[in-house]
């Protein structure tokens, strides 16, 4: 649920999701829920000519399991919070 | 109406199932579950280049390798009208549309496990085995989905 | 009565874990929508009813193949779309649609594109795939989210 915590506070800002078949999609990012699915809002493609079908897509919804990496605005990421969180995670979970 | 109660409601349809594997099977659908494994009619299976077909008289399918299922278009509209005379029987207290149609959804869901004949549970006993039912389901019964590609 | 009201408990049950499993899907209920599978294939179509694995029932869709800077569309009428073959939905922008950089032509040019494509595609795939062997590895092709992936 850390992760699922973490994107829901970077909803609003601007992301780019690589997926596994290498399309990578930048759009802000919408909402995200248990599962990393996350919906993407007014997106951009990186490479068109090789997607040619996302062209006429604005806003959407991509499932989580496809996904790779997701490329965050790294001064939106609070990576001191991330750790205590993370540490307080597994005390909570060896419990 | 949730995409596996349409699955249901396709029960005795001809359709068309892709595999991950990007197998074809066209046939007709005799049972399905909540899990998404399906039990096929009179089925015709296609390689995944489309080269190479196969008939047999039935097929049971796990629901896991499953891509998509294609199925006909009459199926809305008879959802359509079970729901709306569903609703209508409703509104009227208990009329005659309603309970009819919730008797037929009750039956189907008191055989547990797959939905459908409960003669298909034998089926893998060899009685209606081989090549029995192989002529039955021709062309013109697989063709209404001729080819995936 | 009491049925009904049962119905529609189960109804708002359902919609309240759909609603927590799927960054809501339910919102795109009844728009033309834009689907990616993981073998790679595009289908556009009007989404009428999703749950919580993001199982996806679509109507009067169409399977849009794009080749270079043409594209064309082929009628696949109801699909059921199993969640877990699905990479992405979009929802289609009319205007980003409209100043797109690409032609629509009829289905059999763009079948026949594709089909040249195709062959074009496995020519150099055997070639690849030789040079390969030769050299002691083992080529695999870049096509859409295999299974281990």
């Amino acid at each position: 649920m850390l992760f699922y915590s973490f994107f829901k506070s970077l909803i609003g800002k601007e992301v780019v999701v690589e997926l596994k078949n290498d399309l990578a999609i930048c759009g802000t990012l919408h909402s995200v829920d248990q599962y990393l699915n996350v919906k993407l809002t007014d997106i951009n493609v990186t490479d068109p000519d090789k997607y040619p079908h996302m062209l006429s897509v604005k806003n959407c919804f991509i499932r989580g399991s496809v996904i790779r990496y997701v490329q965050l605005p790294a001064d939106e990421v609070d990576t001191q919070l991330l750790q205590d969180a993370a540490r307080k995670e597994s005390v909570h979970s060896r419990q | 109406m949730l995409p596996l109660s349409l699955l249901r409601a396709a029960q005795y349809m001809p359709m068309l199932v892709e595999l991950k594997n990007g197998e074809t099977y066209n046939g007709h659908l005799q049972a399905c579950d909540g899990w998404m494994n399906i039990c096929l009619r009179d089925v015709i299976c296609t390689s995944r280049d489309g080269d190479k077909f196969w008939r047999m008289p039935e097929c049971y399918i796990r629901g896991t390798n499953i891509k998509y299922l294609r199925i006909p278009d009459e199926v809305i509209e008879l959802v359509k009208e079970e729901q709306t005379s569903n609703s209508s029987g409703g509104g009227r207290g208990r009329g005659g549309g309603f309970r009819g149609g919730r008797g037929g959804t009750r039956g189907r869901g008191g055989r547990g496990g797959l939905t459908g004949r409960p003669g298909l549970g034998s089926s893998g006993g060899g009685g209606d085995r081989g090549g029995g039912r192989g002529g039955r389901g021709g062309g013109g019964r697989g063709g209404k989905f001729p080819r995936a590609n | 009565m009491d049925n009904q009201r049962n119905n529609q408990n189960q109804q708002r049950a359902l919609d309240h874990t759909i609603a927590k499993g799927c960054a809501n899907l339910l919102d795109e209920i009844d728009k033309r929508l834009l689907v990616v599978l993981r073998d790679g294939r595009t289908l556009i179509g009007i989404l009428r009813s999703v749950d919580q694995f993001a199982n996806l029932v679509l109507q009067q869709s169409v399977e849009r193949i794009h080749v270079g800077d043409k594209y064309g569309d082929i009628p696949r009428g109801i699909f059921l779309v199993r969640g877990d073959s699905v990479v992405l939905i979009g929802e289609i922008d009319q205007q980003k649609e409209r100043y797109a950089p690409l032609k629509r032509v009829e289905m059999e040019v763009i079948l026949e594109a594709q089909r040249i494509e195709q062959e074009i595609k496995a020519e150099r795939d055997a070639r690849r795939a030789q040079a390969f062997k030769e050299r002691g590895l083992l080529y695999q092709t870049e096509a859409g989210i295999t299974e281990d992936n």
